[in-house]
């Protein structure tokens, strides 16, 4: 899975970075009337393998180490550079992105291609080098971004010490706010992945949390809050709200009871899963009602060690449920 | 067309509620768990595949006169429901298969849905 | 089987761009009811349905769901595409009901969400 993105981000990157981003900029440039002898200390001074030939600031050719390798094997070695470099010019342009390079690249074969800009200037020169640094920058850049954050959400619980460490997350849910729904436990579920949390339990409280959202969302007068509290080895979901309130708690909890109204039932919801559903996901649950007060539903979710597998297996369906009477 | 006793039969279904017409014969299947887009698209001597099971699905498939409902994922009408299924000559099968389960099972059978151009 | 393939069987038509076509799903499930869909979907799962509200992509992030079929030429509002994009859930659009896309799913060797799997 986690290649995926990866490998879609440089396809991204392709599309979305200007040549201008990883082109050489300092262009070295020799005259048609360099000596192929001054060309080769040229190259060997500055690690080059070619350079674009420039006539009065005009590209009039380019010439590369194996022009010069030629020459060598000809003993021609004090012609000018006029004689040698090859006037086939293929340029890119220096804000086109860089996927047109690399199509010139693999079109023409050639090592390098001069970088003009909408006038026709020299501004730079480009390799297959050069696109690999940019790109490999470019990702090391959103990487480190997401690393960093990462390590230090998920370290939270090592440098802050104190006997029990636990963060908060409060969110108001509006009443009847059907749209908007969800956001808060989205919202719950990346901050567990930012933390380092299992897959498998993000998903059992992300799971939990919505339906306790949605339950606010549906069935509460004034709308509620969802609190999400996270500890390093247990994760506790408290919903309240004040009214209307649950009659018969026992009835509220059987799998297909349901007060929803129609509209609710049209979308989705309101079929009497919902609690069915969280106390699944839930390692313990309770679930508290008084009509005309309000409700207050409580989910616990553990996270076991991940390093000793041996011994963290789940407790099987049924057992450690908190009932409610 | 094949006899809803067939289908019976092959997706080992439980016949809960009306029993009488099970040699009735199906035109084709509908599958949604929202009642009013079974009220809308599922028609006579259809066979509906849902999850619900809840009184208002006998009424849907009493109104419709649907060949059968088949409801799936082990959920179990109430009492009441069944009694009333018994009542309006409403044949409900029992499976605890998933929806896409059974619809595929129907399709190998050559039960068909209707197909919708968009 | 891969989304590809989904696709060309339901003859459906994605309305999420930059969707990877490759992506394995590893079972789908028909329905309508996002409890129901909560209780069972399994990780990288397809779900057909014919709901299309913001919901049905919240949904699928909550129970990590792959993608999103939706039944009958069935349209989601632009609220429900610009979730989808941000939350990388593809979307796509098939002009069959729900019990022909399943059969035909079916016959081309889908698997189903079955319940055994329930929250593994």
């Amino acid at each position: 899975m986690s290649q995926v993105p990866q490998i879609t981000r440089i396809q991204e990157l392709i599309y979305e970075l200007p040549i201008e981003r990883v082109m050489t900029k300092n262009v070295i440039t020799v005259s048609p009337d360099t000596t192929m002898s001054e060309l080769k200390e040229i190259l060997r001074i500055n690690r080059i393998s070619g350079t674009p030939v420039v006539e009065g600031g005009r590209l009039v050719g380019i010439i590369s180490i194996e022009d010069l390798i030629k020459a060598l094997e000809k003993g021609d070695i004090h012609a000018p550079v006029r004689e040698r470099m090859s006037t086939r010019i293929i340029t890119v342009q220096a804000n086109e992105s860089v996927v047109e390079a690399v199509k010139k690249f693999a079109q023409y074969k050639v090592g390098r291609l001069p970088v003009v800009n909408e006038h026709g200037d020299l501004v730079g020169i480009l390799t297959g080098g050069d696109i690999t640094r940019g790109l490999l920058e470019a990702i090391g850049l959103d990487y480190h971004a997401e690393e960093i954050s990462r390590y230090r959400a998920r370290h939270i619980f090592e440098d802050i010490v104190s006997d029990q460490t636990g963060l908060i997350l409060r969110y108001h849910i509006k009443p009847r706010d059907f749209t908007g729904g969800g956001s808060a436990s989205s919202k719950i579920k990346r901050a567990l992945d930012r933390l380092g949390a299992p897959p498998l339990i993000q998903r059992r409280v992300a799971i939990a949390a919505y339906e306790a959202e949605m339950n606010l969302i549906i069935h509460t007068d004034n709308g509620g809050e969802l609190i999400a509290e996270i500890q390093p080895e247990v994760i506790r979901i408290v919903a309240t709200d004040n009214g209307p309130g649950i009659a018969d708690i026992e009835q509220a909890m059987q799998p297909g009871f349901s007060t929803a109204p129609n509209w609710i039932r049209e979308l989705g919801f309101g079929a009497g899963m919902g609690l069915a559903n969280i106390k699944k996901c839930s390692d313990s649950m309770k679930l508290e009602s008084q009509v005309g007060v309000g409700t207050r539903l409580e989910i616990v979710i553990r996270i076991q060690p991940v390093m000793s597998s041996g011994n963290a297996t789940r407790p099987s369906e049924g057992q450690e449920k908190q009932e409610t009477s | 067309m094949i006899a809803l006793s067939e289908i019976v039969q092959k997706l080992n279904l439980e016949v809960v509620g009306s029993a009488e017409n099970l040699d009735r014969r199906v035109v084709a299947g509908y599958a949604s768990d929202l009642l009013s887009c079974a009220m809308n698209r599922a028609k006579k001597d259809y066979v509906w595949v849902t999850l619900q099971s809840h009184a208002n699905v006998v009424a849907v498939a009493s109104l419709l006169d649907l060949a059968a409902v088949i409801i799936t994922e082990g959920n179990r009408p109430d009492d009441e429901t069944i009694a009333r299924a018994e009542s309006e000559g409403v044949c409900l099968l029992l499976t605890p298969k998933t929806t896409f389960s059974v619809v595929g099972e129907l399709a190998a059978l050559g039960v068909r849905g209707e197909a919708q151009q968009p | 089987m891969k989304l590809r393939d989904i696709i060309r069987v339901v003859e459906g038509k994605v309305l999420t761009e930059g969707v990877n076509l490759d992506m394995e799903i590893s079972c789908a499930a028909g329905a309508d009811l996002m409890s129901d869909v909560l209780a069972f979907a399994k990780p990288n799962a397809l779900l057909l349905t014919g709901l299309v509200n913001p919901q049905v992509v919240r949904t699928a992030e909550m129970a990590d769901i792959a993608a999103i079929v939706f039944v009958r030429g069935k349209m989601p509002g632009p609220e429900t595409i610009a979730l989808a994009k941000e939350k990388g859930i593809p979307l796509i659009a098939a002009p069959y009901t729900m019990f022909e896309m399943c059969g035909r799913l079916y016959e081309a060797g889908m698997a189903s969400c079955d319940l055994d799997t329930k929250q593994e």
